[in-house]
């Protein structure tokens, strides 16, 4: 074993020799567009009369102080990023985190209220994404419907699904804008929440580079002809992603539910939103698992930060998602632009 | 003299790759107004580079470049263009899904907003009607076969008033009766006053079509002279600096028994097209069948059907005794059948790194318990290959897009030769080699052959193909059209029969 683990370390350092200008100018260019983000927030808030130096303050000090409430506001973001990147490696746009993680949420949550035992729970959530996720991949391999159009309308039809269900089968007795709520006693803690959501990243790394199927889903998506080439089939590549990935967004369901609400509210305001953020997360951290910790660590610090703001301020809501916004769109544009056109080059080739 | 009896002026030109790679160490490249110049060197020697410098797809790290005596510094490709550089690529970058026209006319309007596509039409006709360079308008460029697209790049940078037309081993390619139209062309553009620098391995075509030559070696400059004073030995020496061998030792066949068989295959491509109609063959441990034949007759089909890309229509495929008519490739694969394709984008992962683009075909050897990848295994295979073929590369892990084209090329075929597969179709295994490497290749295939492996080597390189082989098959629109030994056929007979005309 530490043999192995040895000779990954050396790969590991090889491949930072080699790639060190390639790693440096991409630090550089995340550095670059965050640079500009604020500054055009700056800009912004300038305008529409805030004092930008005090929001930043507030956001980045806020947002980034309290370690442990960090990590658990992270670890969904953590869990639909991964939902986004896994598929795109295999050449799939996965828009549907946000679905997946509302039924992960459900059921994650039934199973963990009726079997007592969040871990069951946490396997549910992860087993509902994944076949709603895999539900948008059949679609997609099996009778060639374009995996966004489905994955738009899914998002919906799960919101209000889950919506009726929480108040027609699921309600709670004590307060009507909820529904059942697990005890706190099972609930897990903010930093089992942040670990757990870290654990689920390190085995999607582990699976996408270390293991056949995720070898597999890579070269699926670098290049469909060298995959087809080497026999291996591509619907079993875009299944496969869909399903991890959707699993995963499930799963960061579930550790909502297990380690912050314990339950689902009736407009789903605690989970609406964050499968959309996912994209975000997973295009800043570069489609690597590793990076989406980061990436998502970052995002919530903003989000949180940007609550900060509106509650010492007064600013309304969309002041805050617009800075948020303009921040996250620079940060991702370079590398979002790179993947398009590959993507359009691609497209001519088939 | 004045420094306008020059079209190109390169001097010290130096180019340091990002990832430290020292491409170029000063090298100085004088190219004359109107004379087809040939640039020479191994594989990784830098030729491209030198050259997408030229065009000013990349920046030298030092040096000084003119063009037609003016001083230049390019910060792209448009400027080149402007300044009158056409460049053909090995790979082209023509839009595959366009038709031929609307290619055109998109390059037109690349130095042109205002044209029209009747203006781009008109000049293509133009240029067609004074260089022989003839192709359809209304075509899918994918759908053409490979000289057809090269012709339509050529065009395509003359559309741009090109004074100075740079091909990258444009007829690596490309089979002798299209080589030597490409050549007629090419003399013609020169009378037209246009200068052409033309990159190849082949030491015959720079005799045939250059007027002087430069040889680059390990991004240095050997030196320049004119083809007419030197003869394929000396310049052979000039690239690697040891004598190489022209001829192969082969020794006779010892064919043994049937590891391959197909029986009547019938293959239909997406378009629904029959591409191969109806072939039968049986291929014996210890032999080398060539198949030999104008690209686009259905050997990729043939190809791809036997290694279990395609599936047949019609027909059976029998590996080793066994029916796999049924199998898909991995499995064939697994069976001790290797496939290597006639394109590297098709074997190659461009953005993943050596030991990645190995295991490619080489899964199922390194795994372990839990379908887990022992990349260390890959590492062992990948360094095997890089010891055996010479591949010049910077690390395991340099993602194989910044290898030199030959580089690739080892490497693709490198990782199938140390599998030592049972039965072995190879299509084009030296295109883009050096004479060190092709030599080196065509020597592997043979050993292979006489260690007892049944090998199918389909290549448009007809002198390949009847110095390597034991038997040969010409494929004609689907179909064998002659099969009998290689002694049976002259060049002459052969091109005649790969043109579909049977005495
Ligand atoms: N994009 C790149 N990044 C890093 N190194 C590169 C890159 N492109 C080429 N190289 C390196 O530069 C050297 C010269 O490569 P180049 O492609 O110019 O060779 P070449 O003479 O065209 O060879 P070939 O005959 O094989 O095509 C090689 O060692 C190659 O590995
Ligand atoms: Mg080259």
């Amino acid at each position: 074993m530490s043999e192995a683990l040895e000779s990954w370390f050396k790969g590991f350092l090889e491949q930072v020799r080699i790639r060190k200008r390639q790693y440096l100018l991409g630090a550089l260019e995340i550095v670059l567009s965050a640079l500009t983000g604020f500054l055009v927030a700056a800009l912004i808030l300038y305008f529409i009369g805030y004092d930008p130096w005090y929001i930043f303050e507030i956001m980045l000090t806020y947002g980034f102080s309290d370690l442990g409430y960090l990590g658990t506001r992270a670890a969904p973001l953590i869990m639909t990023g991964l939902a986004f990147s896994i598929p795109l490696l295999a050449g799939v746009f996965n828009i549907g985190g946000e679905s997946q993680l509302y039924m992960g949420a459900l059921l994650g949550l039934y199973v963990a209220y009726v079997t007592h035992n969040v871990w069951l729970g946490l396997i549910a959530g992860f087993i509902a994404g994944a076949l709603w996720g895999g539900l948008i991949a059949a679609l997609r391999v099996y009778r060639g419907i374009n995996e966004v159009i489905t994955a738009i309308m899914l998002n919906w039809t799960a919101y209000y699904t889950i919506i009726y269900i929480i108040l027609v089968y699921l309600p709670n007795p004590k307060q009507s804008h909820l529904s059942i709520q697990l005890p706190v006693s099972e609930m897990i803690s903010y930093g089992e929440t942040f670990t757990l959501a870290v654990v689920g990243a390190l085995i999607a790394y582990f699976i996408l580079y270390y293991t056949d199927i995720g070898y597999k889903i890579r070269v699926s998506g670098a290049n469909p002809r060298s995959a087809v080439y080497a026999g291996f089939n591509p619907k079993t590549a875009i299944m496969a992603s869909m399903l991890l990935g959707g699993g995963l967004a499930g799963y960061g369901g579930t550790l909502i539910i297990a380690g912050v609400t314990g339950s689902i509210d009736t407009t789903m305001s605690t989970l609406f939103g964050l499968g959309f953020t996912g994209i975000g997360v997973g295009l800043l951290g570069r489609n690597h698992p590793i990076g989406i910790i980061f990436s998502g660590l970052f995002f919530a610090g903003l989000i949180i930060g940007g609550q900060w703001v509106e509650l010492l301020t007064g600013a309304p809501p969309y002041v805050t998602d617009t800075i948020t916004g303009i921040i996250v769109i620079a940060l991702s544009m370079p590398y979002a632009y790179r993947l398009l056109m590959n993507y359009v080059g691609r497209l001519g080739k088939k | 003299m004045t420094s306008n009896e020059y079209a190109v002026e390169m001097r010290g030109i130096v180019k340091v790759y990002p990832d430290g790679v020292v491409a170029l160490k000063g090298v100085d490249f004088l190219v004359k107004r109107g004379e087809i110049h040939g640039l020479l060197g191994e594989n990784g020697a830098g030729k491209t580079t030198l050259m997408r410098i030229l065009y000013g797809e990349i920046k030298p790290t030092r040096g000084e470049i003119r063009v037609f005596g003016k001083k230049v510094s390019f910060r792209g490709p448009w400027d080149a263009i402007r300044e009158g550089i056409g460049m053909v690529y090995q790979h082209f970058t023509l839009v595959p899904a366009f038709t031929v026209k609307e290619n055109l006319y998109l390059s037109l309007l690349s130095v042109n907003p205002k044209a029209r596509l009747s203006d781009a039409i008109s000049k293509a006709d133009k240029i067609a009607e004074e260089t022989g360079l003839r192709i359809p308008y209304d075509e899918i460029v994918e759908e053409l076969p490979i000289g057809v697209q090269q012709r339509v790049e050529i065009i395509k940078a003359l559309l741009r008033d090109a004074r100075i037309l740079i091909l990258d081993e444009p007829t690596s390619v490309l089979t002798p009766i299209e080589v030597r139209d490409l050549f007629k062309a090419l003399r013609k553009l020169r009378d037209m006053g246009i200068t052409i620098i033309f990159i190849t391995h082949k030491l015959k075509e720079v005799k045939e079509i250059t007027d002087r030559v430069t040889v680059l070696r390990k991004g240095k400059l050997v030196g320049t002279v004119e083809t007419s004073k030197v003869d394929v030995k000396t310049l052979a020496r000039m690239m690697v600096q040891r004598e190489v061998v022209f001829k192969i030792e082969k020794k006779p066949a010892k064919p043994g028994e049937v590891v391959l068989e197909a029986r009547d295959i019938h293959v239909i491509d997406e378009e629904g097209v029959e591409r191969v109609k109806g072939i039968s063959f049986q291929l014996r441990k210890g032999e080398i069948l060539g198949v030999a034949g104008v690209q686009g007759n259905g050997q990729r089909e043939l190809a791809e059907a036997l290694a279990g890309i395609r599936r047949v229509s019609k027909g059976r495929i029998i590996l080793r005794g066994k029916d796999v008519t049924g199998y898909n490739a991995y499995q064939r694969y697994m069976k001790g059948l290797a496939y290597v394709p006639d394109s590297r984008g098709t074997g190659l992962i461009p953005d993943m790194n050596l030991v990645e683009n190995t295991a490619l075909t080489n899964l199922y050897r390194i795994l372990g318990w839990a379908r887990r990848i022992k990349w260390d295994r890959a590492v062992e295979i990948t360094s095997r290959v890089i010891r055996e073929l010479e591949v010049v590369a910077p690390s395991l892990y340099a993602p194989i897009k910044h290898l030199s084209g030959g580089n690739q090329q080892k490497v693709m075929v490198g990782r199938e030769i140390v599998r030592e597969p049972d039965v072995f179709i190879v299509a084009e295994p030296t295109q883009g080699l050096d004479v060190a490497a092709t030599e080196f290749i065509r020597k592997t295939l043979l050993r292979l052959r006489d260690n007892g492996k049944a090998i199918l080597l389909i290549s448009t390189d007809l002198d390949e193909v009847l110095q390597l082989s034991d038997r040969l098959a010409v494929i004609y629109e689907g179909r064998f059209l002659a099969m009998g030994r290689p002694e049976e056929f002259t060049i002459e007979k052969l091109g005649l029969i790969m043109g579909g005309i049977r005495e």
